[in-house]
C-alpha cells in the first residue's frame, strides 16, 4: 500500500477534488463570457466583479444573516446535543437506549415532507421571517447526539466519580470537566453543524419571507434568477459563500480529525 | 423498529469494556437518573416537536386529497398510496434513486477506505495537505458545485476537450442531455462531494486500531493486502456500518444534486424520488396529500434498508 | 439542588433562544415581508419581484413616477427569485397565512393559470378597476384571465424573435430579409447552407426542453390543451409537425443541443452559433457579448406552413403583476393602472436602461421605441417586438402547463432516441391525464 501506485492514486484523487475549486476561484476573476468559455487562467476582473456584486446585492447583510444563523445554530446545537449525548452515556439505562433508537428514526424523515406542517407551526406562533425559525429545527440532530454519546464513552468514568465525591453537581461536571476535555469532539461537531447550517437552503427560503433576512445561498440563487446572469459575478459570490466553511475546516481540521477519532473509540 | 435501530451506534460491541463502575451510576438512585433524563430533555423535545410531530401531520395529510389548499379525506383513505402504484414517473424516479444507491455508495465507500488506508501510512509525507485536499469538496455549497460541474460537463466543456484530446472519443458527448450520462454525472458529483467526508471517518477508525494486531499479522508473514483484509477491515466494521447507513440514508433522500446538477433531466430520467416529491408539491399543480404519501414510502425504504444493513452487519460478528 | 441547576441550564437555552428571537424581531421582521394592506390608511405597497436589472428596477421607476402625483405612497420592492415566490405562494396558501402576502407580486405567465385555479385565495380580481385590458395583446391577457375576470396586469413582453448574426449570414451570402416571413422548410434549407459554408449552426437549445416546440405550436394557434384545459397532445397535427421540424433541425445540425441554460447562453455569447429563437427578453443576454455590437438583427419566426393559422408570431415567457388578496386593493390597482397600464412616460424611462419591452400597446407609439438600437445594427428592435407581440395567436396554457410541457419534453427526448412520435405522444398524454386525476 505504500508503493508508487498508491501515491499516484492519491495524487489523482487530490487533484480531482481540488480542480473544481480551482475553477471556481479562477472564474471569480473572469468575465461572464470567459466563464462560459471555460477559461482556466486567472483574469483581471476580480475587482470589477466585486463592484458589480456589491451594487446588485446587499452582500454585507447576507453574510451577517448567514453568520448569525450558522453561529446560532452551531452554539445551540452543540449545547443541546452534547448534553444529551453525555446524558445518554453517563446516566446510561436500557430505556435511554430505546429513546436513542427512536430519536435516530428522525434522521430518516425527508425534510420535504415535514416542511409544510413545520411552516404552519411557526406561522401559528408568528415566527415567520425570524432567525429563531431558521435555527430551531436544526438544533437537535440525532447524528450529533450520537457523536457525543460515543465520545462520552471514552470519557473516564473515574473522573465523574471523583468529581462527585468532591461535591461537584452533575451539571458542573458536564460544564467544567466534560466540555474542556472533549474540545476536539466539539470541534468536529461544530464543523459538521456549521457547514450544514451555512449551506442550508430550502428551509430558510421558505420561512424567511422577508428578504431582508436573505442568506448567502439565497443571494446566489437571486443572482441566477434574472433574464441575464453574469457568471463571473456569480462565481465570485459562490466563492465568497464557500470561503467561511472552508476556512473553518482548515482552522479546525486537526481537532476535527481528532474529534471524529475520539468519538468512535 | 426503534429497538432494532439502537445498534446503529457502532459501539455496542465495546459495552463490555466499560469500567464496571459505569453501571453503578444509574443505580445510585432515582434522583441521578432523573438528572440524566433532564439532560436528554431539550434534545428529545426538539426532535419530537420539529421532526416527529410534523411527520405525524404529514401522515394525516397523506390520507387527504383536493385541489390547492382545499383538502379533505380521500375516498378510500389510502387513495394516494394506491395512486402511487399507477404512477410511472414515481416508479422511474424510485428506480433511478436505487440505481444511484447501488452504484454510488459501494464505490464511494471503497474509494474512501482505500484513500484512508493510504493516508494512514505512517511513512506518508504531507498528510495534512492530502487530507485537506480530499475533504475540502464537502465544504463547498451545493449551488456552487452544481454550477462548476455543469460548466465542466458542457458539450464544449473541459471534460469533452480532454477526452477528445486524448482520442478517447470522436465527437463531444452531450453529458447532461442523455439519460445514462446524466445519471453518470450525478454519481460523479456525489462521489466528488462525499468521498472525503467518509474517508475522514475511516481515517479516524484506522487510528483507533491497535497497531500490535497489524504487527502480529506481519510477523505471521501476511502481506499488506491480506493484513488489510483480515486484520484491519474487521476492526473497521462498526465504522463501515455507520457510514453505510448514513450514505444509504443520504442517497435515498437525495435532492440537491438532482435539483441543481441535472434538474432531473432529460425527461425525468435522472430525477431522484425526493426531487419528484418537490416537483409534485411546488412545480406541478400542488398535490400535498400525494407528496406526503411519497415521503412515507421514502421513510419506510430508508428504515428497511437500515434494518437490513444492521442485520447483515451483526451476522458477520 | 442538582435538579435546580439542570432546570437552570434549560432556562439558559431558552434565554438564548429568546434572545435570538428578539434579534429576529428587532429588525421589524414580522410585518416587513407581508403586505401592509390590511390597514386602510396604509400608503405603502409591498412588492415581490425577482430581477434587479429588470422588473425590480421597473417597479422602482413606476414608484417614482406614481409619487409625482401621490407623494404619500411608498413602494417597497422585495427581491425574490421566481422559484422562491412560487414556493412562498404555495406555502402561504397551503397554511392559510395569507396576511404574509405582499400587496403586489409578479408572476410568470406560464404559471398563472396553475396558481389561479389552485389557489384563488391569493388573488384579487381587477376587472373593474378601471384598467383597460384591451390595450394589451389578447394572447397575453389570456394568461391571467379566468371566466371573464382579469387577475393580472401584463408586464414584460414575451414575443418570440429570431435573432441572427448578420456577419455570419453575410459570409454565406444571406441577409436578414432571407429569414423574414419565411417557413420552417426555408429556414432549414438556409440553415443547412450556412452550416455547410461557415460551419456554424443557426440555433442552439437545451436538450430535453420543449420551449421551441411550444413556440412553434403557438405560432399556429395550437396548444397542448384545448379551451376547457383538457390535454390535446395526441391527435394534434400541429404538435406532430412542430416535433418534425425540431427533429429535422437537430438531425441536420442546424440546431445544436446543449446541456443547460448556462451553456445555451454560452453558445451565442461565444459565437458558436449564428443566432437564436426565443422570447424578446433574450436580447439582454445577447448584449452581454459586447464585442458583437452591431452584428445582430432580429426578425419574426418562421411559420409552420399549411398548419392552423400558420403565422410568423409566437411568444415565450413574460410575466404579469398580481394584486394579492392581502392588498390595499384600491391603491394597488390605481398604482398599476397609472403606471404599467397607463404611462408612456414610465415605459419610455425604463426601456433604454433595462430593455424591458412593454406589453402595453400604446407604449410602442412613443419615439423612444422607434429609436435605432446600435447593438442590433440600428434596427428599432423594441418597436418590432411590440409589433410582433400584438400578432401572437391567443392560446390556452391551462393549469397543467408544466405537466404538459414536461411530458412533451420527455416525448421529444424519446423521439430523438428513435421512438415512434405517435406512441411517444400517446404516452405523454397519458402522463398528463394521470397528473390531472
Amino acid at each position: 500500500m505504500r508503493s508508487v501506485p498508491s501515491l499516484v492514486f492519491l495524487t489523482v484523487a487530490a487533484l480531482a477534488s481540488v480542480f473544481p475549486l480551482y475553477f471556481m476561484v479562477v472564474s471569480a476573476t473572469n468575465t461572464s463570457q470567459d466563464v462560459l468559455g471555460s477559461r482556466l487562467l486567472p483574469g483581471g476582473q476580480l475587482v470589477e466583479n466585486l463592484n458589480k456584486l456589491l451594487a446588485a446585492q446587499d452582500l454585507g447583510a447576507a453574510m451577517w444573516n448567514s453568520t448569525l444563523n450558522a453561529v446560532g445554530t452551531t452554539a445551540l446545537s452543540l449545547l443541546v446535543c452534547s448534553i444529551a449525548g453525555y446524558g445518554f452515556e453517563v446516566f446510561h439505562s436500557r430505556n435511554k437506549d430505546r429513546l436513542m433508537g427512536v430519536l435516530l428514526l428522525a434522521m430518516m424523515i425527508p425534510f420535504a415532507a415535514t416542511m409544510i406542517p413545520l411552516f404552519r407551526m411557526f406561522a401559528d406562533f408568528g415566527l415567520t421571517s425570524t432567525t429563531i425559525a431558521v435555527i430551531l429545527p436544526a438544533i437537535s440532530v440525532p447524528f450529533i447526539i450520537l457523536l457525543f454519546r460515543q465520545a462520552a464513552r471514552s470519557f473516564p468514568h473515574e473522573i465523574v466519580e471523583a468529581a462527585r465525591i468532591d461535591g461537584l453537581r452533575e451539571l458542573g461536571i458536564f460544564l467544567r470537566i466534560f466540555i474542556p476535555t472533549m474540545r476536539s469532539t466539539y470541534a468536529a461537531a461544530a464543523v459538521v453543524i456549521f457547514m450544514t447550517a451555512w449551506n442550508n437552503f430550502l428551509w430558510p427560503k421558505v420561512i424567511l419571507i422577508n428578504e431582508a433576512f436573505q442568506t448567502m445561498p439565497m443571494l446566489i440563487s437571486n443572482l441566477t434568477s434574472g433574464y441575464v446572469t453574469d457568471y463571473g459575478v456569480l462565481m465570485l459570490a459562490v466563492l465568497l459563500t464557500s470561503l467561511p466553511t472552508m476556512v473553518l475546516f482548515l482552522v479546525l481540521q486537526r481537532a476535527f480529525a481528532q474529534g471524529i477519532t475520539g468519538a468512535i473509540k | 423498529m426503534s429497538t432494532q435501530l439502537t445498534p446503529v451506534v457502532p459501539a455496542p460491541d465495546h459495552q463490555d469494556e466499560r469500567p464496571p463502575s459505569g453501571r453503578g451510576f444509574s443505580s445510585l438512585g432515582g434522583r441521578r437518573s432523573l438528572t440524566g433524563w433532564v439532560f436528554l430533555l431539550p434534545a428529545a423535545l426538539l426532535i419530537l416537536v420539529m421532526n416527529f410531530w410534523p411527520m405525524f401531520q404529514a401522515f394525516i395529510l397523506s390520507l387527504q386529497t383536493g385541489r390547492g389548499a382545499q383538502l379533505s379525506f380521500a375516498e378510500p383513505l389510502w387513495f394516494n398510496y394506491q395512486r402511487m402504484l399507477a404512477d410511472q414517473t414515481f416508479w422511474m424516479t424510485l428506480r433511478t434513486t436505487l440505481l444511484y444507491l447501488v452504484i454510488q455508495v459501494p464505490i464511494m465507500l471503497v474509494l474512501a477506505l482505500v484513500l484512508a488506508n493510504i493516508l494512514n501510512n505512517p511513512r506518508l509525507r504531507f498528510k495534512g495537505m492530502w487530507r485537506t485536499a480530499i475533504f475540502l469538496p464537502c465544504a463547498v455549497s451545493l449551488v456552487s458545485y452544481a454550477l462548476v460541474f455543469r460548466t465542466m460537463f458542457a458539450t464544449d466543456g473541459l471534460v469533452n476537450d480532454v477526452l477528445t484530446g486524448m482520442n478517447l472519443i470522436d465527437s463531444p458527448i452531450n453529458w447532461l442531455g442523455q439519460t445514462q450520462t446524466a445519471q453518470f454525472v450525478i454519481i460523479i458529483g456525489l462521489l466528488w462531494r462525499w468521498t472525503g467526508y467518509n474517508m475522514v471517518f475511516y481515517l479516524a477508525g484506522l487510528q483507533n486500531i491497535d497497531h500490535s494486531t497489524i504487527e502480529a499479522a506481519k510477523v505471521d508473514g501476511a502481506n499488506a493486502v491480506k493484513t488489510f483484509w483480515y486484520v484491519t477491515l474487521p476492526q473497521l466494521k462498526p465504522m463501515i456500518l455507520l457510514t453505510a447507513i448514513m450514505s444509504t440514508n443520504g442517497t435515498i433522500q437525495l435532492f440537491d444534486e438532482s435539483y441543481n446538477l441535472t434538474a432531473g433531466g432529460p425527461a425525468y430520467t435522472s430525477m431522484s424520488v425526493s426531487h419528484y416529491l418537490y416537483e409534485v408539491s411546488f412545480v406541478q399543480n400542488p398535490n400535498f396529500g400525494y407528496a406526503a404519501a411519497i415521503s412515507y414510502v421514502i421513510l419506510v425504504i430508508v428504515a428497511l434498508l437500515a434494518a437490513i444493513q444492521l442485520k447483515v452487519g451483526d451476522k458477520r460478528d | 439542588m442538582r435538579k435546580k441547576m439542570t432546570l437552570a441550564s434549560v432556562a439558559g437555552v431558552a434565554t438564548i433562544t429568546l434572545a435570538l428571537a428578539a434579534c429576529g424581531g428587532g429588525s421589524g421582521s414580522n410585518d416587513g415581508g407581508g403586505g401592509g394592506g390590511d390597514d386602510g390608511d396604509d400608503q405603502t405597497l409591498t412588492v415581490w419581484a425577482w430581477d434587479p436589472a429588470f422588473n425590480v428596477y421597473a417597479m422602482n421607476e413606476a414608484a417614482t413616477i406614481y409619487a409625482q402625483d401621490n407623494p404619500d405612497v411608498t413602494v417597497e420592492v422585495i427581491e425574490t427569485p421566481w422559484e422562491d415566490i412560487q414556493t412562498k405562494l404555495t406555502t402561504l396558501a397551503q397554511t392559510g397565512e395569507l396576511e404574509e402576502l405582499p400587496d403586489i407580486f409578479l408572476m410568470q405567465n406560464n404559471a398563472f393559470q396553475k396558481n389561479l385555479i389552485n389557489y384563488p385565495e391569493l388573488f384579487t380580481a381587477i376587472t373593474d378597476s378601471g384598467i383597460d385590458f384591451a390595450e394589451f395583446p389578447e394572447s397575453v391577457v389570456a394568461f391571467s384571465t379566468t371566466e371573464g375576470d382579469n387577475y393580472g396586469v401584463p408586464f414584460d413582453n414575451g414575443a418570440a424573435v429570431t435573432a441572427l448574426r448578420t456577419d455570419i449570414l453575410a459570409e454565406a451570402g444571406y441577409t436578414i430579409e432571407d429569414f423574414t416571413d419565411i417557413t420552417w422548410d426555408e429556414f432549414i434549407a438556409n440553415g443547412e447552407d450556412i452550416l455547410a459554408q461557415t460551419g456554424k449552426p443557426l440555433l442552439s437549445g437545451t436538450a430535453g426542453e420543449s420551449d421551441l416546440i411550444t413556440m412553434i405550436l403557438q405560432s399556429t394557434g395550437g396548444s397542448l390543451f384545448d379551451a376547457d384545459g383538457n390535454p390535446t397532445i395526441t391527435d394534434n397535427d400541429a404538435l406532430l409537425q412542430a416535433i418534425d421540424v425540431y427533429t429535422r433541425l437537430v438531425e441536420s445540425g442546424v440546431l445544436v443541443e446543449v446541456n443547460s441554460w448556462d451553456e445555451y447562453i454560452g453558445t451565442f455569447v461565444n459565437s458558436n452559433v449564428a443566432g437564436t429563437i426565443n422570447g424578446v427578453w433574450i436580447l439582454g443576454s445577447i448584449q452581454t457579448a459586447a464585442d458583437q455590437s452591431g452584428l445582430w438583427n432580429i426578425t419574426n419566426l418562421p411559420s409552420l406552413d399549411g398548419v392552423g393559422e400558420a403565422t410568423n408570431y409566437s411568444a415565450n415567457g413574460g410575466s404579469s403583476w398580481v394584486v394579492s388578496s392581502n392588498a390595499n386593493t384600491e391603491l394597488a390597482a390605481d398604482f398599476l393602472g397609472a403606471t404599467f397600464a397607463g404611462s408612456t412616460e414610465f415605459y419610455d424611462t425604463i426601456l433604454p436602461s433595462s430593455g424591458a419591452i412593454a406589453n402595453w400597446i400604446p407604449a410602442s407609439e412613443s419615439d423612444v421605441y422607434a429609436e435605432p438600437h446600435p447593438f442590433f445594427a440600428d434596427q428599432p428592435v423594441f418597436q418590432l417586438a411590440v409589433e410582433f407581440g400584438a400578432q401572437v395567436p391567443s392560446v390556452n396554457t391551462g393549469a397543467y402547463y408544466y405537466e404538459g410541457r414536461d411530458a412533451v419534453s420527455a416525448a421529444i427526448t424519446n423521439i430523438l432516441n428513435g421512438a415512434d412520435p405517435e406512441s411517444a405522444l400517446a404516452e405523454a398524454q397519458a402522463t398528463v391525464e394521470f397528473a390531472m386525476q
